[in-house]
């Protein structure tokens, strides 16, 4: 039969050849290449001014125009607390000089149709080539003086914040600062702006980071196109030879090692349609070295050589998991890292993730066959040719060659070398950097539908869970000590804040704090009445927005002149915010206490206990391990569009009568920012009326 | 006509010569027989070489019950064709040690590569396969579907604002087949049947509705044997190319909608309809938008958020089309500002050029931005390659890559600013609040 069909098969084709015309042969095979053009790298040109600033040119003519990259060499620093002060220093250098506000930088700049930049390693520009000095003027003038306005701080700032919140929902963000938090760890690449840090970054820190590492001897300045070296001299002295050398302090950090194990990281985005992969770890990779050329012929094998490499072929083309997936080998004098992953839907997560670690393992076990390797050192050749069209990658080279301190001819030859790669060698290489055994595997996507298949993947068993900000939540816990019961806790909070006795004398507490929404100042009032009465008042402007009243057993409320009762579970739920100290409740019958777990929370670790109250109102609440404070608490309320999760942090304990009140309260949950609260006052036993807490039928 | 008028032009025009020197790019244009129009331009300095094959079919050309096709045939037309394996197209070009991408908008479909120059010849065989008789089976289908499935999540479904331009589209035209957006349907791209596809390539991807373009390092004599070789017996279609034939009335009174997203803060995006590709003002509106938010002294970004720091950014920019075009303006906010604060603001800018106009020393700027704009649109081969379709193919005229600047140095202030109270009013805007999600009634 099958011979049969093969003679048909035969046939047809004669036939339908015939039928074609005959010429159409040509068509069937690629046709062959001309002799492969000769690929240089281009020529600059390479000088240092005496203040130390080193100076690459490259001169191309074929378009008016002319760029300028200044680039600081700063060296790892920490910035602990105050992670963001480098990058806004580098913002604030546009924001105003010596000689220049902002406004007057921008208008100069855009009037001749130019762009400008900065940031923490440096400022370029790009204009036509007749407009060089205008430009240069603005450039040196923001690179040499910066002024640092307060004011513009201060702008800075909350626009840094905004992005911040702007970020928050960002989940391939999200994913590469976890990403960067775990695979760098203690080391300084591993920080990353919190809201936090950037509030106490101050401008002080921002002069200080710049006057510490924008030296003309520590930095590079390139110019590229439409200008002769002779000139290029000129302006450059012109510009950038006053600058004063100083002298850079540079501190050493230990690099960071890989997990032993893979590890897996999650971070849950209620909703999410897709899981962004990251499989990642630090890598001991450095300039110049042949295993940078190996490592990019294996990395582009893997997973950057477009729609062709291994992980597209695989997970795009074959099993159509996602639209793109990618890998990254990153060098770098300090710490390089390698980096795999993308958008995947939740269903195929785990699925994708198999792939991803089948592609790192094949490459470590099998040699890549000779044809492969050969196509993928073409592509590099002609990536390598398309990129030297353009004479900005001439300039970045070269700096690279001037700055890694690189053999001269270390791109010249880099083609070369490219070819020289074997099969073995590339095995070796891959042995060495790609370590799916030892692998960050970071996951952001939908808790509910995808984070149960992911344990298998954790040397451990065990999914990480992290908070949006990278902070670990419920994750793998540490075991709860012998005999410790839900009740010693709580026993143990209300002897930290003052001790039962003194708790149970307590017929009032009234709260006044402060907070700030859209720029303008709120006040809350919280006053409380045993048994369980409650008058909650926020006033904007002198005006009231709203009130909520507890009698003890009805509720009310009343918000821009409209009240109405509550009842059923909003009056369940009042019941239990309505005790000063809920705490002192929680021996009595009704109560349900269960101690869950340790948990890491920011500045230390606490107790997690779940209590279900009388009405079966729950409610989380966390306990310092090491003070015993109440740091937190988290329960589900219902603000009539569906359950949300409604958290208090309290921090700033101080005392008031004898007993510990929190001063700062960051409620989050109820407004689409977390809301910080300050405490103005506390008054306690100060004989407040029941009229306060009626409610009005 | 007017002899001032005439004199004005010429005088324009000698500017604009001033102008653009130094920049102007040499080719050669002609047709085959079968109607595929080609493009050369060559340039020696690094040696490659970018082809890009423009087909004139984009989103507008859909039947509204299979939205989506253009976009797919994308990603469809990278499977292989009957000579060329499965998967193995880019393989090709990338063994070659080249680049190849492609991308779809209303109006037209782009696929492009750039190889060492040594490799034109794989590049023209390739694509004229694609041309020629490119596989279209269900197999292919299928998996371009999921890859389309997981773009769509990707880009818009997962994204803050995401579905911005798909919100835009629908309520901004009525009858226009810019009513829906290229990424398009997944429901009718799953109910198409291996037919229809059949049917759409035989219909667009035909030599008489297409641009060859050649940019690079090549000899022409030796380009042009291959064209022929490889292009001349690609069959014409000798039907009609359905190309729609709306009249879209005019918008008639606001449009305005709130949508609810995973974000944090508010966004408000603002559209207006505007002159298509080569009708009057069109140029005077594409000022118009730079006026409002190019560059940092931009009147937007000034204000709203450096002045009044009421937004973490703005923008606006216009999309340019055959058919009506629309501007865009949009601001996310910053934490905790209204979105009618921020649109108040925004209109505050739009009005204050409908009432004053703009200043001398502002025309000025913009003169300089847009030259500016004009020269860097040009520094690789591959972006030369591109612009020579697209002016081509959407504007009739490739070499308006050498004179265009001049159709922008002829708009006046009063040009911009009647663009002003013409375009950017009530009547003819949608304005869309972005919310975020729990706040939902």
């Amino acid at each position: 039969m099958r011979t049969i069909k093969l003679i048909f098969a035969l046939m047809y084709t004669f036939i339908a050849s015939g039928l074609t015309a005959q010429s159409d042969d040509f068509r069937r095979a690629a046709p062959a290449p001309g002799p492969p053009p000769e690929i240089r790298f281009g020529e600059y040109e390479e000088f240092t001014l005496d203040n130390g600033l080193k100076v690459v040119v490259v001169e191309n003519h074929k378009l008016p125009r002319l760029a300028f990259n200044l680039l600081v060499d700063v060296p790892p620093i920490r910035e602990g607390a105050f992670a963001g002060a480098a990058g806004m220093a580098g913002d604030m250098l546009g924001r105003g000089t010596k000689n220049r506000s902002k406004a007057e930088i921008d208008a100069a700049v855009d009037f001749i149709g130019a762009t400008l930049s900065t940031d923490a390693e440096g400022v370029s520009g790009a204009c036509l080539s007749k407009h060089k000095d205008k430009l240069l003027e603005v450039m040196a003038d923001v690179a040499l003086n910066p002024a640092f306005p307060e004011e513009e701080f201060e702008k800075l700032k909350k626009q840094r914040l905004s992005q911040l919140s702007y970020q928050k929902d960002n989940p391939n963000i999200i994913s590469g600062n976890l990403a960067q938090m775990l695979r760098f760890g203690e080391h300084p690449y591993g920080e990353v702006p919190t809201e936090q840090s950037i509030e106490e970054v101050t401008v002080g820190r921002c002069k200080a980071y710049y006057e510490n590492y924008f030296l003309p001897n520590a930095s590079y300045l390139a110019i590229i196109g439409d200008i002769t070296p002779p000139e290029a001299r000129e302006v450059a002295e012109k510009y950038f030879g006053q600058w004063k050398k100083g002298t850079l302090a540079e501190e050493s950090f230990e690099r960071p090692d890989p997990p032993s194990e893979p590890a897996v990281a999650f971070v849950d985005k209620p909703g999410a349609v897709q899981s962004v992969i990251d499989i990642t770890y630090p890598v001991d990779l450095r300039p110049g070295t042949e295993d940078v050329i190996v490592g990019s012929v294996l990395n582009t094998l893997l997973g950057s050589g477009g729609l062709n490499s291994r992980l597209n072929l695989n997970i795009r083309e074959d099993k159509g998991y996602s639209y793109g997936v990618q890998s990254r080998l990153s060098y770098d004098e300090y710490v390089g890292y390698f980096s795999a992953g993308g958008s995947v839907r939740n269903e195929v997560t785990d699925s994708a993730i198999v792939e991803f670690l089948y592609e790192m393992n094949r490459l470590r076990e099998e040699l890549v066959p000779e044809k492969e390797l050969q196509g993928i050192k073409n592509y590099i050749t002609g990536s390598f040719a398309i990129l030297m069209e353009r004479p900005e990658t001439v300039a970045r080279l070269a700096l690279n060659t001037a700055r890694y301190r690189l053999p001269k001819d270390y791109y010249a030859n880099y083609l070369k070398n490219v070819n020289a790669v074997t099969p073995q060698r590339l095995q070796e290489a891959a042995r060495k950097y790609l370590l799916p055994g030892q692998a960050y595997i970071v996951v952001v996507g939908n808790k509910a539908e995808v984070a149960d298949k992911l344990g298998r993947f954790a040397g451990d068993g065990a999914v990480r869970f992290f908070s949006p900000s990278g902070k670990p939540v419920a994750g793998v816990e540490e075991p709860l000590p012998e005999g410790l019961t839900a009740m010693d806790v709580v026993e143990n909070y209300l002897a930290a804040i003052g001790g039962r006795e003194k708790l149970e004398a307590v017929q009032d507490v009234s709260l006044t704090m402060n907070a700030t929404i859209q720029g303008m100042p709120m006040q809350v009032t919280l006053l409380r009445k045993v048994p369980g009465k409650m008058n909650l008042k926020v006033e904007m402007n002198g005006m009231t927005v709203s009130e909520t009243r507890f009698d003890g057993e009805r509720g009310w409320a009343s918000a821009m002149g409209q009240a109405q009762k509550l009842e059923g579970e909003e009056a369940e739920s009042l019941k239990g915010q309505a005790l000063i100290f809920p705490e002192l409740e929680y021996h009595k019958k009704g109560y349900e206490l269960t101690l869950d777990g340790i948990e890491p929370l920011e500045g230390g670790r606490a107790y997690r206990i779940l209590a279900a109250g009388p009405g079966g109102v729950q409610s989380t609440s966390y306990f310092d391990v090491q003070t015993g404070l109440k740091v937190k608490t988290v329960s589900t309320q219902d603000a009539g569009q569906g359950p949300v999760e409604v958290s208090s942090e309290f921090s700033e304990y101080s005392e008031v009568e004898g007993i510990r009140f929190p001063h700062k309260v960051v409620a989050s949950g109820m407004t689409p920012f977390p809301l910080a609260m300050a405490v103005d006052s506390v008054k306690v036993n100060s004989g407040l009326a029941d009229e306060l807490f009626n409610v009005e039928e | 006509m007017n002899r001032f008028l005439m004199l004005s032009l010429m005088a324009c025009l000698a500017l604009a010569s001033a102008y653009a020197q130094g920049t102007e790019i040499d080719f050669e244009k002609y047709a085959l027989d079968n109607g595929l129009k080609v493009i050369l331009h060559q340039d020696t300095s690094t040696p490659i070489v970018s082809i890009a094959v423009m087909y004139h079919v984009g989103s507008k050309n859909e039947d509204p019950a299979r939205t989506g096709f253009a976009h797919f045939f994308e990603h469809l037309l990278f499977e292989g064709s009957e000579n060329i394996g499965r998967g193995e197209f880019s393989r090709y070009v990338q063994d070659a040690g080249g680049r190849l991408n492609a991308y779809t908008s209303s109006d037209n479909t782009c696929y492009y590569e750039t190889l060492p120059s040594n490799q034109l010849e794989l590049g023209l065989w390739l694509e004229s396969e694609r041309m020629l008789h490119a596989k279209v089976d269900q197999k292919g289908i299928e998996t371009q579907r999921e890859v389309v499935k997981e773009e769509m999540r990707a880009r818009y479904d997962n994204r803050p604002y995401g579905s911005f331009r798909k919100e835009i589209a629908r309520r901004l035209y009525r009858k226009y087949p810019y009513s829906w957006t290229p990424i398009g349907s997944m429901d009718h791209l799953n109910a198409a049947a291996e037919e229809d596809y059949v049917n759409f390539y035989r219909q667009f991807y035909v030599p008489n509705n297409a641009v060859l373009v050649i940019a690079g390092d090549f000899e022409p004599k030796l380009a042009k044997e291959w064209v022929s070789k490889y292009f001349k017996d690609i069959p014409k279609r000798e039907g009609p190319i359905y190309r729609p034939e709306v009249q879209e009335p005019p918008l008639g009174g606001p449009v305005r909608d709130t949508i609810f997203d995973e974000i944090q803060l508010p966004g408000v995006f603002m559209a207006f309809r505007t002159p298509a590709i080569g009708e009057k003002d069109f140029y005077a509106v594409k000022m118009l938008a730079k006026v409002l938010s190019e560059g940092e002294s931009s009147r937007l970004k000034k204000s709203l958020v450096d002045e009044q720091q009421l937004a973490v950014q703005t923008n606006n920019d216009v999309e340019e089309r055959e058919g009506p075009s629309l501007a865009l303006a949009f601001a996310i906010g910053n934490a905790g500002v209204e979105p009618h604060v921020l649109e108040k603001a925004m209109n505050a800018e739009v009005e204050k050029v409908q009432q004053e106009g703009i200043t001398e020393e502002e025309f000025r700027k913009l003169q300089n931005q847009v030259e500016s704009q004009f020269v860097n649109q040009n520094t690789t081969i591959a972006g030369i390659a591109d612009n020579l379709a697209t002016y081509e193919v959407l504007y009739g005229d490739a070499n308006l890559i050498n004179e265009e600047l001049s159709h922008y140095l002829a708009v006046t202030r009063e040009d911009i600013q009647n663009a002003a109270k013409k375009y950017f009013v009530e009547d003819n805007s949608v304005v869309l609040y972005y919310l975020p999600k729990p706040n939902q009634p």
